[in-house]
């Protein structure tokens, strides 16, 4: 009986030194960017940049916690050491890279105009002078219009919003021109608000999207992010992701998602998880 | 905007009151911190000495310039400087708390002041001490006179909690913002249907209130009123 006790306790020690010694990183996120990340209508968060977070964690065998953030303060964060990872489709700029430390780019994206579909507006009458325009706070698209536009003397009226549906209730209101934002939710976008918007252009800006760290990476993260994201691309679990998340509809992804992420949480198999992921959403956009 | 799309933000009804309940967390813990400290405070900037009088009185100040949202900012992010971790929620309690403070303290000072001074000669008279005359004389009183003023500050401190989404605490206005992400043509129902929570949970509380000063008002007493 006693030594049972003792091999309990033995356990019980050895995992909690296994739990203080397990590493823990809190990745800061705004999940209000789908398809890079979002919540579920099941409530759970999920997108391309969150799974991609979990997948590297257990090949590099870390832990990690989800942290919603609004989008302003997650570079703050990162740069205090609240959170360690930022990963909420940053695109790379040298602005931010004075503060925190990209990853190796790992998505390519361009901005796109949004316009109401009965303005018939083309890209470079939704850009020219009188026009008002509208983006999400501290976004390249809010970037690219002060850049380009403002700075060089065209006349356009720049309005910021803290999300992006809020500037397309705007849009739709008629009180603004048109709407600058990356393509993904842009096509949402359009998709949800069926005849009523339309894309006028592509701007192409070719932003590169990267994870972010605290300047000098005191935690030494990057190395291993760099090693996850190789192994997700030689497995071939990297496309697949890429192919369910991107181009489909979020209740579909959602769904595959609620599927298949016991593979990836329970079996710890990112490449089997990534391959369920692609198979099931293609199953069931199918029917 | 259809029908349809009220329909469909009825169904996030469950997620929207989930994050509601966050909100009356922060919401509990931060009155009762502001509670306690304005209380303490007040009585600093009323009957303690000098230098302690200064500090009351600054600390009010301090607590009444600062931005709610900047102060949520840095008592989130400041004690990572040091080393120190705190949660979103305990950030928003505290930053909240200490904001809420400062505003009590000066409802109960009102209060606390509104009582004719005659009343702490006779106790002080009648061999209480400075202690027991504001503990068993005063702050009975000045509670009781400081009701109305603390339902106004509920009412105020209770839309603040949706603040707290700024430094990730997912409360009811996040899960609105969740929502919306998820389908844009849901933004401005669920955006209404947060403020109706808030106008019922304002009525409910004022009406709370307001039977509570009911039940404690002395007969009496009433005629100053």
């Amino acid at each position: 009986m006693r030594s049972r006790v003792v091999c309990l306790i033995l356990l019980a020690l050895a995992f909690g030194v296994l739990g203080i010694g397990a590493e823990k990183f809190i990745v800061g996120t705004d999940a209000t960017w789908p398809p890079f990340e979002w919540v579920s209508a099941k409530g759970h968060m999920l997108g391309f940049d969150l799974d991609v977070m979990r997948m590297i964690a257990i090949l590099e065998g870390y832990e990690i916690e989800i942290q919603n953030l609004a989008f302003d303060a997650i570079i703050p964060a990162v740069t205090l050491g609240k959170v360690d990872i930022g990963a909420s489709g940053f695109t790379i700029t040298e602005e931010r890279a004075q503060v925190v430390d990209f990853s190796s780019p790992y998505w390519t994206s361009d901005q796109t105009v949004l316009v109401r579909a009965d303005s018939g507006l083309t890209l470079e009458a939704a850009l020219s002078p009188g026009r008002k325009l509208g983006a999400q706070r501290g976004t390249t698209g809010a970037f690219w219009v002060e850049d380009n536009l403002i700075a060089k003397g065209v006349a356009v009226e720049l309005v910021l919003y803290e999300t992006y549906p809020e500037a397309i209730m705007d849009l739709l209101a008629g009180r603004l021109d048109a709407v600058i934002q990356d393509q993904a939710p842009s096509e949402q976008a359009v998709r949800q608000y069926a005849g009523k918007l339309v894309i006028a252009g592509i701007i192409k800006t070719y932003e590169e999207f990267g994870f972010l760290v605290a300047k000098g990476d005191p935690k030494g993260i990057l190395p291993r992010i760099e090693r996850g994201m190789k192994k997700l691309k030689e497995t071939g679990a990297w496309d697949n992701l890429v192919s369910a998340y991107f181009g489909n509809p979020l209740e579909v992804i959602e769904a595959a998602w609620e599927a298949c992420i016991d593979v990836l949480l329970v079996q710890k198999d990112p490449v089997a998880y990534a391959a369920c992921l692609a198979q099931k959403v293609q199953e069931l956009s199918q029917k | 905007m259809t029908f349809e799309h009220w329909l469909r933000t009825w169904s996030y009804l469950p997620t929207l009151l989930q994050g509601l309940s966050t909100n009356l967390a922060i919401l509990g813990a931060l009155l009762s911190l502001g509670f306690f400290v304005g209380i303490l405070i007040a009585i600093l900037e009323l009957y303690a000495p000098l230098p302690l009088r200064l500090l009351g009185a600054g600390y009010s100040w301090v607590f009444r310039s600062i931005p709610e949202i900047l102060l949520l900012l840095l008592v989130w992010l400041g004690p990572a400087r040091f080393g120190l971790s705190i949660s979103p929620f305990w950030a928003a309690v505290v930053a909240l708390g200490l904001r809420s403070s400062a505003y009590q303290a000066e409802i109960f000072r009102g209060a606390l002041q509104s009582i004719p001074s005659g009343q702490t000669l006779a106790a002080r008279a009648l061999g209480l001490s400075p202690f027991g005359t504001i503990r068993y004389v005063l702050l009975p009183q000045a509670l009781r006179l400081s009701l109305a003023g603390w339902g106004n500050e509920f009412a105020v401190v209770l839309k603040d909690t949706t603040l707290a989404y700024a430094i990730g605490v997912v409360e009811v206005l996040q899960k609105a913002r969740f929502i919306s992400s998820r389908e844009f043509p849901l933004t401005f129902p669920a955006y209404v249907t947060v403020a109706l929570l808030f106008l019922f949970l304002t009525y409910a509380g004022l009406f709370l209130l307001g039977k509570l000063e009911k039940r404690l008002r002395i007969p009496g007493l009433e005629a100053r009123r």
